[in-house]
């Protein structure tokens, strides 16, 4: 493998492969812009990028490091870009806005801001910190271990947040959203056709809505919670599998009622899908439902 | 009280603004002060308090002043969204709550049909139902379920984003293209679907709120399309 | 009638990335639609209104709330997209408040030194409301901290932007805001 240690711009002519390592600098961020393929970022513990690229050779591939950047870039020569394939190693502490057509986006270990934004793509990130923008509009959007201000968005698959803390919006058209072990005080979680499952603690004096159109609603409540609860569907159901102090339902119409003090507002709505509470590890939380799911599926 | 002398930096401490160096003392003196501790919680607490603050918004609907002063003219009797009907719909409906409290049942519908009745323990620790919260903050709903001229100028943004999308198509991947035709069809079926239930309902609150969502979400999306579209 | 000419012009062009669900509305506003600026008007009136009404002591607020999307209307030609149009349009609310303040005459010393004291709450019928006391303990506070907290924790400015828009020191702005905070914790719910 050839290492090259360079600083300042580098522009290389069309390669198969190619495996560059730039020194990184504080203040430095990371873009990386490839039209069609696989990305791949990985933390480690050095203040420098490694690009380790490997695609057609018609793809031109433009490297270039700024006072305020490393950029990583995809050119094609008659039309759009092939794909290609970049595995590239970061601190830990640089923030990352990547961007691509047909491209796949996997990102782990990053303790800083990341933006991700593709049309055709998944998007796979474990970690992010401050801010975190996820992006697709025809791949699914999969986020673990973050913290900070949260806006993950599909169009026509699934989005999932997991073991996360902050202020999460999550939104999609043609998919579900999943919202677990997440700790948050603000979510707006919004999707048409799909089902919506938070399960996390209800913090006092946090605001969460869940709105779909065509799909349920579970929450799933721990013992304890103090929330305000305000209910709408127009022609679904509501389930729980606890007693809640209701005054009267009219199937159809919204409700509001009390958990405790009251602390939290909830905003559950969906037009023709059964709202549902439950208790954490019940049959019916999602959370457990995935556990046994992933446990049945475990083949090691 | 004792004026510990680290009081005075705990607000700068709680909004990341000391230098590391002080962070990481005060950070060692908050082990060992359960004061400052607590004065910490607190001011955390009142930041959380601050930051979910409600914003009802005014008593009285300023728009009519504010149209006549940028000379939008006065509205027509019937395209007024009488604001305050729409508030006394909700009241009864909020009445009706009390009335069956005092029947002395509280019940909740399972599916399948079983019904939960709360016992008399139970019940005492109610609390009131709230009476159903003002409108949302993002409400334009009323004006474009019930006012003709906003719901033109809907029309008239749906159907330019459409036009850049029409003319674009050709430059985006086929599969792109087909993936947000059939989006934009189920958000055109949930707008359809929210439109008949307002239809027989026109008062009900959460319909209105509804429609106007889910039609913002066609506005976002035919935004998000037409944005892929390549400028030529 | 909406010139759309315009509208379509502006929005053909609208760079890739986030999108302003109010930038339509924005853009057919700007062109003389009224009922498009109702919608926005409807929209953030409660944001606007919380803001006026925390920052102003007065009984003006619906006045002052008025004068705010009057001032916006007219300078909706200003506004270029590149912030979110609620982001513009509060920091134009804060630039009324503002002038507002300064043109009521004379006001006593606004950043109290020394400890403040509020008032006493008087105590409430119980509610689950709990932020009603809250709110009125921000009223009590004096004007200068009152208007840095509700700038900064509120409204989440940073101190470097509200000692300009107020004309202080940023370390004054942190004192303000650190006194108003001590005394607002005494209100929290328990």
């Amino acid at each position: 493998m050839l290492f090259a240690l360079l600083t300042g711009t580098l522009a290389l002519s069309p390669i198969v492969q190619a495996d560059t390592t730039l020194n990184a600098v504080r203040g430095q961020r990371l873009d990386v812009n490839a039209y069609a393929g696989e990305v791949t970022v990985h933390a480690w513990n050095r203040n420098a990028v490694r690009i380790v690229a490997s695609g057609a050779d018609q793809d031109q591939l433009e490297i270039s490091s700024s006072a305020t950047a490393i950029s990583i870039r995809t050119h094609g020569r008659h039309g759009p870009p092939d794909e290609i394939t970049l595995q590239i190693s970061a601190p830990a502490w640089i923030a990352i806005s990547m961007g691509g057509v047909n491209t796949n986006a996997k990102i782990e270990g990053i303790r800083a801001p990341i933006s991700v934004e593709t049309v055709e793509g998944e998007v796979d990130v474990t970690g992010g910190e401050s801010l975190i923008s996820l992006r697709s509009v025809q791949g699914s959007v999969r986020l673990r271990g973050a913290k900070g201000r949260i806006n993950v968005n599909s169009v026509n698959e699934d989005v999932e947040v997991a073991n996360s803390s902050g202020d999460i919006a999550a939104q999609t058209v043609n998919g579900e959203i999943l919202l677990q072990g997440v700790n948050a005080s603000s979510v707006d979680a919004n999707t048409v056709n799909g089902d919506i499952s938070y399960s996390g603690p209800i913090r006092s004096g946090g605001r969460y809505a869940l709105s779909t159109h065509n799909g349920d609603l579970t929450l799933t409540v721990p013992e304890g919670t103090s929330a305000g609860v305000t209910v709408s569907t127009f022609s679904g159901d509501f389930e729980s599998e606890f007693p809640v102090p209701l005054r009267g339902t009219r199937k159809g119409k919204g409700f509001n009622f009390t958990l405790g003090s009251g602390s939290a507002q909830v905003t559950l709505e969906s037009f023709q899908g059964t709202i549902q509470l439950v208790r954490p590890g019940s049959e019916e939380d999602p959370a457990r439902r995935k556990r046994e799911h992933d446990r049945d599926h475990d083949e090691d | 009280m004792t004026q510990d002398p680290w009081t005075n930096r705990l607000s700068e401490y709680l909004d990341g603004e000391l230098p590391e160096w002080e962070r990481h003392a005060l950070e060692s003196h908050l082990e060992s002060c359960a004061e400052c501790s607590l004065v910490v919680s607190d001011l955390r607490r009142v930041v959380r308090r601050a930051r979910t603050l409600k914003n009802p918004p005014p008593v009285t609907d300023l728009w009519p002043g504010i149209a006549a002063r940028i000379g939008a003219g006065i509205p027509k009797a019937q395209d007024v969204v009488d604001l305050d009907a729409q508030r006394r719909v909700r009241r009864q409906w909020a009445f009706s709550l009390p009335q069956l409290a005092a029947a002395g049942i509280a019940l909740m519908t399972v599916s399948g049909g079983a019904v939960w009745f709360m016992s008399g323990a139970a019940r005492q620790s109610v609390v009131s139902a709230p009476v159903p919260s003002s409108p949302p903050e993002s409400t334009p709903a009323v004006s474009v379920a019930m006012k003709p001229n906003a719901s033109q100028s809907y029309a008239a943004a749906v159907a330019d984003l459409e036009r850049v999308l029409a003319d674009g198509r050709g430059k985006l991947d086929t599969t792109t293209v087909r993936i947000i035709e059939q989006n934009l069809a189920a958000i055109d079926r949930a707008i359809a679907e929210a439109q008949r239930a307002l239809d027989a309902d026109s008062a009900n609150l959460y319909l209105n709120t509804h429609l106007a969502e889910t039609m913002r979400r066609k506005l976002d999306l035919l935004r998000q399309a037409a944005a892929l579209v390549p400028v030529s | 009638m909406t010139e759309l000419g315009l509208g379509v012009a502006t929005l053909e062009h609208e760079p890739t990335g986030r999108t302003d669900p109010d930038a339509v509305d924005a853009t057919l506003a700007a062109s003389g639609d009224a009922s498009a600026f109702e919608r926005l008007y409807r929209t953030h009136v409660p944001k606007v209104y919380g803001l006026v009404r925390r920052m102003l002591s007065d009984d003006d607020v619906d006045e002052v709330a008025q004068d705010i999307f009057v001032r916006a209307w007219q300078k909706l030609g200003t506004f270029r997209g590149e912030a979110a149009f609620g982001t513009w349009l509060h920091r134009l609310a804060v630039n009324v408040i503002l002038a507002r303040r300064e043109t009521l005459g004379t006001r006593r010393k606004r950043y109290v030194e020394g400890d403040m004291v509020l008032e006493t709450v008087p105590s409430r019928r119980a509610t689950p409301e709990m932020s009603m006391d809250f709110e009125a303990a921000m009223e009590r506070l004096p004007d200068g901290a009152r208007e840095v907290f509700v700038l900064h924790d509120v409204e989440g400015y940073r101190h470097e932007e509200i000692a300009q828009m107020l004309g202080l020191a940023t370390g004054t702005s942190k004192s303000q805001l650190h006194r108003a905070r001590m005394a607002l914790r005494q209100h929290l719910e328990r």
